[in-house]
């Protein structure tokens, strides 16, 4: 079940209607999300609930066990450091058997393969829990986190299996610190009704960005030159790159804030996900706006640790941005194509690093390359090139092979396939508001007009009542039929 | 000392992302949000913590690393000198 499926249509406005006729009280309240976040799950497979389960209740102990232990007592320290140990284990450890196993057992295959050893691994066909990267990497975040003391651990285990499993985050983020959603989970949510009609407005967008903009350009552009390569232009083969960047974007965009709204619409806020990351005019702005969750996650914990620690990485800040869009690279899938797409981001983000000190050098020896930095004209090359490059990234990440990647690369070049994109002249005017669209979505953020969004958000309740009517009918008109997946479900 | 060490961490800011325009960026808000600003990207704290640590004879804990220590000038500075080890800008 997802939030495009018919059945979350029936599961959602049951489970929020109950919720709310409940007892105001965290107990109830919890329970209650508890057990609708297991019939979700057992939705998809009940078999792989009880690794949720275990996995959360061990966390739980694990947590609680390093609160009674203060890292002020060095008696307590390997204790500590072993508690922690067994919970990276469990954790990594499940994720590397259900999500990496089969992928290094291939590769391992093709390698001796290739050196005419005749030994092969068993290649497990084995499925891939729903949500694993996700939950893993929160519960990670909260078991360092009380490691180090920045935050207490859950004293409740009803409120952290609720912090683990809560369903609209469940199956693809966004990944929330401890800090930020067990405090609100510590408190029974009492009913507000701007806090419901914020809700409802940001499912709507969320809705709006998956069913319509993704799939509309999924469909129409992105598959067909992807699905034919060879039948397109090397223009056609540009638009559908670009159409791909927005189809993704509107896609993970869309998911989180139909995460969002769903958690809102229960009195629960979670991060967000993504800031006009089409904005970003350096690899590590758009970083920082481009799943925000995961990308703070790596660099909290894999590139602040390995720099700023007393090992073997600390100062090392090229080499460890490369392992961190590595990392970033296999989390996303384990396949080289992803793992490409991480070499380049990692290496691009170094890349950046060392031209963006080069200029520091240069703007402390003249003011005038500070005043060239500032300048509109750099501002517009910096921000086409981000772009370009993230938009080249995805060649790797969406094909399956580096063979099919390294095809399409070269087409955006030298493809003189003469096939036309099948639109009608209604379809066509649909595109061309998907991308007006998106467009809109990053203009009202910049900070020049940011007022006017202010301003159109604060117009009386009756004429955006009428707006939200009009783009329902809309979206009932234009949705494409049949429900897609998520693409970040995937991972 | 609380003024060498302003002066050290605004040289810092000049001298590594605003080139001479650190303290107007500041605005004579000692308070105000590095993040929330421009003034620092959190790629760039982690620059800040090297330089605390070289220059300060300060050892951050982990445990410290957090913008509520480190997120404004007053912050960095109540932090520091705060530090039983520190000794002042080199």
């Amino acid at each position: 079940m997802s939030f495009v499926d018919v059945e979350f249509a029936f599961f959602f406005p049951a489970v929020l209607l109950l919720y709310w006729l409940l007892p105001r009280t965290r107990v109830a309240q919890n329970s209650f999300l508890l057990l609708a976040s297991w019939v979700f799950y057992a939705g998809w497979n009940w078999k792989l609930l009880p690794l949720l389960l275990f996995g959360g209740v061990l966390d739980y102990l694990i947590g609680n066990y390093l609160g009674a232990r203060p890292v002020s007592d060095p008696a307590q320290r390997r204790r500590r450091s072993t508690a922690l140990a067994i919970s990276l284990t469990w954790n990594l450890g499940a994720l590397a058997f259900f999500k990496y196993v089969g992928f290094f057992a291939h590769s391992f295959n093709r390698l001796f393969e290739a050196a005419g050893l005749g030994a092969t691994l068993p290649e497990l066909q084995i499925i891939l829990p729903l949500g694993i990267s996700f939950y893993t990497l929160q519960r990670i975040g909260y078991i360092v986190d009380v490691y180090y003391e920045r935050i207490a651990p859950s004293r409740s285990p009803l409120d952290f299996l609720l912090f683990t499993g809560f369903f609209p985050q469940l199956t693809a983020g966004p990944i929330a610190r401890g800090a930020e959603l067990l405090p609100q989970l510590a408190q029974p949510r009492r009913l507000q009704p701007g806090v419901l009609a914020s809700a409802a407005a940001t499912f709507l967008l969320g809705y709006m960005l998956k069913a319509w903009v993704a799939d509309s350009i999924g469909s129409k552009i992105v598959d067909p030159v992807f699905g034919a390569s060879a039948d397109y232009s090397a223009g056609l083969h540009w638009l559908a790159l670009f159409g791909y960047a927005m189809q993704v974007f509107a896609d993970f965009a869309g998911y989180s804030l139909l995460a969002i709204g769903t958690a809102r619409f229960f009195g629960i806020e979670l991060p967000i996900n993504f800031d006009s990351p089409f904005l970003a005019r350096s690899l590590p702005e758009f970083w920082r706006r481009w799943h925000i969750t995961l990308n703070r996650w790596l660099f909290d914990y894999i590139y602040n640790p390995l720099v700023s620690g007393s090992g073997w990485f600390r100062g090392r800040f090229y080499l460890t941005l490369v392992l961190v869009f590595l990392a970033s690279g296999l989390w996303h899938g384990a396949a080289l194509t992803f793992i490409s797409w991480g070499l380049m981001h990692g290496i691009g983000m170094a890349v950046h690093r060392g031209w963006d000190e080069y200029l520091r050098r240069l703007c402390r020896k003249d003011r005038k390359y500070v005043t060239l930095r500032k300048s509109a004209g750099y501002a517009v090359a910096a921000w086409a090139l981000t772009q370009l490059y993230f938009m080249l990234s995805l060649i790797p990440f969406h094909a399956f092979t580096l063979t099919e990647a390294v095809n399409f690369a070269r087409d955006l070049f030298v493809a003189h396939g003469d096939r036309r994109l099948e639109l009608g002249a209604i379809p066509k005017v649909n595109e061309i508001l998907c991308v007006g669209f998106v467009i809109l979505l990053h203009v009202l953020d910049m900070p020049a007009v940011r007022g006017t969004r202010e301003r159109l958000l604060r117009v009386p309740a009756p004429i955006r009542g009428m707006a939200y009517g009009a783009v329902i009918v809309y979206l009932f008109l234009f949705v494409p039929v049949g429900a897609s997946t998520f693409i970040y479900r995937q991972f | 000392m609380a003024q060498a060490l302003r002066k050290a961490l605004v040289d810092w800011l000049d001298d590594n992302y605003h080139f001479g325009d650190a303290e107007s960026l500041i605005g004579g808000d000692d308070d105000k949000s590095f993040l929330q600003n421009g003034i620092l990207s959190s790629l760039g704290f982690v620059e800040l913590l090297l330089f605390l640590e070289k220059s300060f004879g300060v050892r951050i804990e982990r445990k410290d690393i957090s913008p509520a220590n480190f997120d404004s000038l007053r912050k960095i500075m109540n932090y520091v000198l705060a530090m039983p080890t520190y000794r002042g800008p080199r």
